[in-house]
């Protein structure tokens, strides 16, 4: 069994949120934290809600501070995560390429007449 | 010991070496050399484009392919070994046609004849050498592979790769430089950082010897001694067989615009063949008749090899497209048949 | 992963089994060495490590070092000791461990491993197959993501293999290691993960066969690697739109099923060329020739080439602008459609 680190970037909390401001942390770095166990409590335009872990491992490093204004989609928390020997492990060198469920398009297509 | 001076030492001697051997390295190296004076002609009367001259290389050669076994050992040539190629026995219309540019490779059958394709990348088949003799030690055979190579190519980054793999895998290779001191018009002092090929071995855990390479005698014994070792699993040898090259580049060079054809003389009057003759004598392993003999059967032979080649028919064009693959292509058939439309007609 | 590759020991031909494409080849290699004492593997990490992508894991375990081996680090002398020992009978499989170290191997593979049978005049065939990680899409560092298949394809001599998926890259490659021809098996890194259900085939079809993964009647998206999966999402996509998309996976970069592209282009009419490779003199111009030339009549609209640009292969955040986007092989083919 092998550790990988991964990080948890935060997410759109709304509809349309583009930033939210940490409240107060839930886990220190170095904690062990059980999947959806709670992570931050943060506020948006919209509301204060708590975050649930999305993953179980250790915390590693804790992206901001409380009171600090985070964009939507900038690090959170990185964790280190235990990975089975059976998942994709990558090679020596570069990334397992992640697979989108449902790749982005700007293009449409007219079908042809014909 | 000789040393990297130019200066020639003496005579030679060959009274540690059985007669019948002697005999036939003499036999060998004045076939060579007659063979070698009919190339010159022959690219003089326009029937060879170009031939590249073994000249004063003649002992550095034959001697060391008379150490090896034809029946199991295996030769990697450069382009410049046609003495070597005919002491160990390969069929020499065919080798010689790759001068008339019958077919690069020669039209001698390589692995019938154990000796590799003839190969202008200089370098390039020093590490076929360490695969032939890897895969020798793991099919548990005792073949020994001998690469051949020049002061130039020992410049060359697969000459490091190969003696490298050939240290690491203790493979059964016998690195044989013949420095003739000329990388075409570039001299030792400018090709060979430390002035020594054969120092280099010790770089590669394995033992490096230098030899009188116009000495056939002293280069039998350090190639039988190298042979035998990588034959009992003791791994490589490197082997620089100081020599010279006595003529042109190739018959298209012209050396007086890079040296001073006084060396070349002295080199000259130091003829490995001269040396051989005067020790067999002096050995008591022939007498003058006896040579003379060898002499006329030699010339006969040179001479019956030039006409072989002189008049030994062109590839046929569709010959073009018969060894890309083993098994052809669709496209390449095709081609073929543009060829037969287009260009045979 | 070993785990897997132990339940993938099932006969070729059997039920499907679930494998990403590293365990495919590696169940490939070991086939082809429990069938050919011959058959060596060697490389750069490929014994005790079991390869940089693990693709070789486990089979020195199971062969022996004799049959697989680690090499000195030295890309051109793993070529030319494949060269020798072809010529002692053996049947090399050496791995050069990224497409990018294939350049320092370039005179071996070009100027001896493609030309030995014919300078011997067939005497000393070269059944030796390079597998050569291949082409981009994992952001790894330079050197680690470059397209060499023109380059390879150009050369006389010698056979190019690129897989697009587990299944294919397990039949491919015993059919590559099987050939008495050299060939250059080019496996897509970014694939090199992707887990499915794969049926293990031995190969049926001659060398130089395409196949079609997804029919279509509008438009043949023609792609090699890692672009075969692209041209299947754009595929996906463009159906949502009413646009049906044939994608051919060509397999092998040389010899090209010219055939095949011709029966594929001929029903579709239009052609669009996926490759990751720089545009300039790349194997797309090669392909838009050959359908050109066998279906000119036919054609609706020119053919279509979406390529990397003709830039050095860059680093991880611009890769996914390099390669062929889902929305450039779309205009592409909304090019086509609108001719």
């Amino acid at each position: 069994m092998a550790e990988d680190n991964t990080t948890f970037t935060l997410p759109d909390l709304g509809e349309g949120l583009v930033e939210a401001t940490v409240l107060e942390w839930q886990v220190a770095v170095g904690d062990r934290v059980e999947r959806n166990a709670p992570l931050v409590e943060v506020e948006t335009t919209k509301s204060a809600v708590v975050i649930p872990s999305p993953t179980e491992g250790r915390v590693v490093t804790l992206h901001a501070e409380e009171n600090e204004v985070v964009p939507v989609g900038a690090p959170l928390v990185t964790f280190a995560v235990t990975v089975s020997d059976d998942a994709p492990r990558a090679g020596i060198v570069g990334k397992v390429p992640t697979e989108e469920a449902r790749p982005a398009r700007r293009v449409r297509l007219k079908p042809p007449t014909d | 010991m000789p040393t990297h001076e130019p200066e020639g030492r003496g005579s030679i001697t060959v009274d540690h070496l059985p007669p019948d051997l002697t005999r036939t390295l003499y036999r060998h190296m004045r076939t060579a050399r007659d063979l070698d004076a009919e190339a010159i002609a022959l690219q003089r009367q326009g029937v060879f484009p170009a031939y590249v001259s073994v000249r004063g290389q003649e002992a550095a050669q034959v001697a060391s392919a008379a150490a090896l076994d034809p029946e199991r050992d295996f030769v990697f040539p450069t382009y410049r070994e046609m003495a070597a190629a005919l002491a160990y026995g390969v069929e020499m219309v065919g080798y010689m046609a790759t001068h008339r540019a019958l077919w690069h490779g020669g039209l001698y059958d390589v692995m019938a004849s154990r000796f590799g394709a003839i190969n202008a990348v200089v370098g390039g088949p020093v590490p076929h050498a360490v695969g032939w003799a890897v895969g020798e030690r793991l099919r548990g055979d005792d073949g020994v592979a001998l690469a051949y190579f020049g002061d130039g190519a020992s410049s060359e980054g697969d000459v490091h790769e190969a003696m490298n793999f050939a240290g690491v895998m203790a493979a059964p290779v016998v690195f044989f430089c013949q420095n003739n001191q000329w990388a075409l018009s570039v001299p030792n002092h400018r090709q060979i950082a430390g002035g020594s090929v054969s120092a280099r071995a010790e770089g590669y855990g394995m033992p490096g010897v230098l030899v009188d390479g116009n000495d056939a005698g002293a280069v039998y014994q350090a190639t039988a001694e190298a042979v035998a070792r990588a034959r009992r699993g003791g791994g490589p040898t490197l082997i620089e067989a100081l020599t010279y090259r006595v003529e042109p580049h190739s018959t298209s060079d012209d050396p007086t615009r890079y040296r001073d054809e006084a060396d070349a003389e002295r080199w000259r009057r130091r003829d490995p063949l001269d040396l051989l003759r005067a020790a067999l004598i002096e050995a008591g392993h022939a007498d003058e008749d006896a040579l003379a003999e060898v002499d006329a059967a030699a010339r006969e032979r040179a001479e019956a090899i030039r006409d072989g080649v002189a008049t030994a028919p062109e590839p046929d064009g569709s010959e073009l497209f018969t060894h890309v693959f083993r098994e052809t292509t669709d496209e390449l058939i095709r081609q073929r048949r543009v060829w037969q439309e287009e260009v045979e007609l | 992963m070993t785990e897997l590759i132990e339940r993938a020991g099932a006969p070729a031909g059997s039920a499907p089994v679930e494998l990403s494409m590293q365990q495919a080849i590696n169940r490939a290699l070991r086939v082809l060495l429990a069938e050919d004492p011959d058959t060596l593997v060697f490389g750069e990490d490929v014994g005790t490590l079991g390869g940089v992508f693990r693709v070789t894991d486990g089979l020195q375990k199971e062969f022996g070092d004799r049959r697989v081996f680690d090499t000195p680090l030295a890309e051109s002398a793993i070529m030319g000791m494949a060269v020798g020992l072809a010529m002692n009978g053996w049947r090399p499989v050496p791995e050069l461990q990224f497409d990018g170290f294939a350049y320092p191997a370039i005179d071996q593979i070009v100027n001896q491993v493609a030309r030995m049978n014919y300078r011997t005049r067939g005497a000393a065939p070269m059944p030796i197959t390079l597998r050569l990680p291949s082409f981009g899409g994992i952001q790894a560092p330079e050197h680690h993501g470059e397209s060499l298949e023109a380059l390879f394809a150009h050369t006389p001599g010698l056979k190019v293999a690129a897989p697009s998926d587990a299944g294919d890259a397990y039949t491919l490659l015993l059919q590559s290691v099987r050939s008495d021809d050299p060939v250059v098996f080019m496996e897509p890194k970014a694939r090199y993960w992707d887990r499915r259900p794969v049926q293990l085939l031995e190969p049926t079809t001659p060398v130089g066969t395409s196949r079609i993964v997804r029919p279509g009647r509008h438009a043949t998206l023609i792609a090699w690697g890692a672009m075969v999966h692209r041209c299947l999402q754009v595929a996906e996509l463009a159906a949502e739109d009413g646009v049906d998309l044939e994608v051919l996976d060509l397999r092998w970069l040389k010899p090209i099923d010219a055939a095949g592209l011709a029966a594929s282009v001929a029903r579709t009419r239009r052609a669009v060329v996926v490759h990751e490779a720089p545009l300039t003199a790349g194997l797309g111009a090669e392909v838009a020739t050959l359908v050109t030339e066998n279906c000119f009549r036919d054609l609706a609209a020119p053919v279509q080439r979406v390529t990397g640009f003709d830039v050095p292969y860059p680093a991880g955040p611009l890769e996914p602008q390099y390669l062929p986007t889902i929305d450039r092989v779309l205009l592409a083919v909304q090019r086509t459609l609108e001719y």
